[in-house]
């Protein structure tokens, strides 16, 4: 009987298409990517069981509440931020350089007192954390610069909705506070973001 | 993985002149890209942030649009850090009782229910948060009024009426 030779396959396989399809679409998911907008402090929201995406196709004021109770407000409406500023400004005679002007356009967010702004603004937005500029936006009866914050982003664009992004640790007061001082001009509908959660199944 | 070596333990015999190969192994390649497909993929599918929305009543609508709410179908609770208080009727009167719910499906989520149960439609809940409460608690509870359909329910500050209530029942 003649030996039966059995042909030897190859084990090893071209995976040059394969590594083609890998590579190409990392590619696609990394530039599609959006990466997260920087933010002043970390902040975890609470979970909800809502299902709404944020609604920001007009532009959006994001309110920060930290857990220390700092506020903090940004939005992505540059031309609204740019008119803020100029007003801000004006409101507390703080003359605007080109680097303050600079300065505050590369930061998303505000997050000082309006009269400090003469110092923070001379420094880049990287910096102010670590310098302790970032002490939050007064809120109080007596001093309330988080309403004319908002005015003026809302005179540059009235049609900017407010999301209210809040540390689950932070104290009710504080979140009193900023529905209030909106309501005052207002705003009555707010988009509080938070993070997903399932919803129970059990529920009768 | 996928290419197994052939000539494996030559335990120093024959020696082989090695021809050069033009291929090259890219498993370890493609096991890479798709690992970092996969993270990207999870990652921004995971960071999407959902919203709640909340409309708060207009402070300077003075219209007479409002219906009044018996004191019989409402219950007010109130947030606390690590419970929730509730009530049904006036703080300070006689017969008003204060109990207590902690935040789990079995507390306040049941008592909803059953509210919900015994005065139907029209039941209404107002919520009260207290001085130590937490966002986070006055989002659960928005949640609780989410999970549990109910409709309406209002956001009020607390009065000193309802704290020195909680204050006198001790719990």
């Amino acid at each position: 009987m003649p030996k039966v030779k059995a042909k030897r396959q190859s084990v090893s396989l071209d995976m040059t298409a394969m590594c083609d399809v890998a590579f190409l679409l990392l590619t696609f998911f990394m530039l599609t990517a959006k990466f997260k907008p920087e933010e002043a402090v970390t902040i975890t929201p609470p979970t909800s069981i809502s299902e709404k995406p944020l609604k920001n196709d007009k532009g959006v004021i994001t309110i920060s509440v930290s857990n220390d109770g700092k506020i903090f407000m940004g939005t992505d409406d540059v031309d609204a931020r740019a008119l803020m500023l100029e007003r801000m400004a004006n409101r507390f005679s703080v003359p605007v350089s080109a680097t303050m002007q600079k300065n505050f356009m590369d930061s998303e967010f505000i997050g000082y007192p309006a009269g400090a702004m003469a110092q923070v603004l001379q420094k880049k937005s990287k910096e102010w954390k670590a310098d302790g500029f970032l002490k939050g936006i007064p809120c109080d009866s007596a001093n309330n610069e988080l309403y004319l914050w908002v005015s003026y982003a809302k005179i540059a664009n009235p049609a900017l909705t407010v999301a209210i992004k809040g540390d689950g640790n932070a104290n009710y007061k504080v979140f009193n506070q900023v529905v209030g001082t909106l309501q005052q001009q207002n705003i009555n509908v707010f988009q509080l973001i938070t993070g997903a959660e399932a919803k129970p199944r059990n529920v009768n | 993985m996928a290419e197994i070596s052939q000539d494996s333990g030559g335990k120093g015999g024959k020696k082989r002149s090695k021809k050069a190969s033009t291929k090259i192994d890219m498993t370890p390649m493609v096991d890479l890209g798709f690992l970092l497909i996969t993270f990207f993929m999870l990652t921004t599918t995971l960071a999407k942030p959902v919203t709640m929305q909340l409309n708060m009543p207009d402070k300077n609508d003075d219209s007479k649009e409002t219906s009044p709410v018996k004191m019989s179908e409402t219950l007010t609770i109130c947030p606390d850090s690590s419970k929730v208080y509730f009530y049904q009727g006036i703080p300070g009167e006689a017969g008003v009782v204060v109990e207590t719910a902690d935040y789990s499906d079995k507390g306040i989520r049941q008592t909803l229910f059953d509210f919900k149960k015994r005065i139907g439609a029209n039941f209404t809940i107002v919520i009260k948060a207290t001085k130590s409460a937490k966002y986070k608690n006055m989002v659960d509870l928005l949640d609780e009024c989410a999970i549990t359909d109910n409709k309406r329910y209002a956001i009020l500050e607390i009065d000193p009426a309802t704290e020195s209530m909680i204050k006198k029942s001790g719990k």
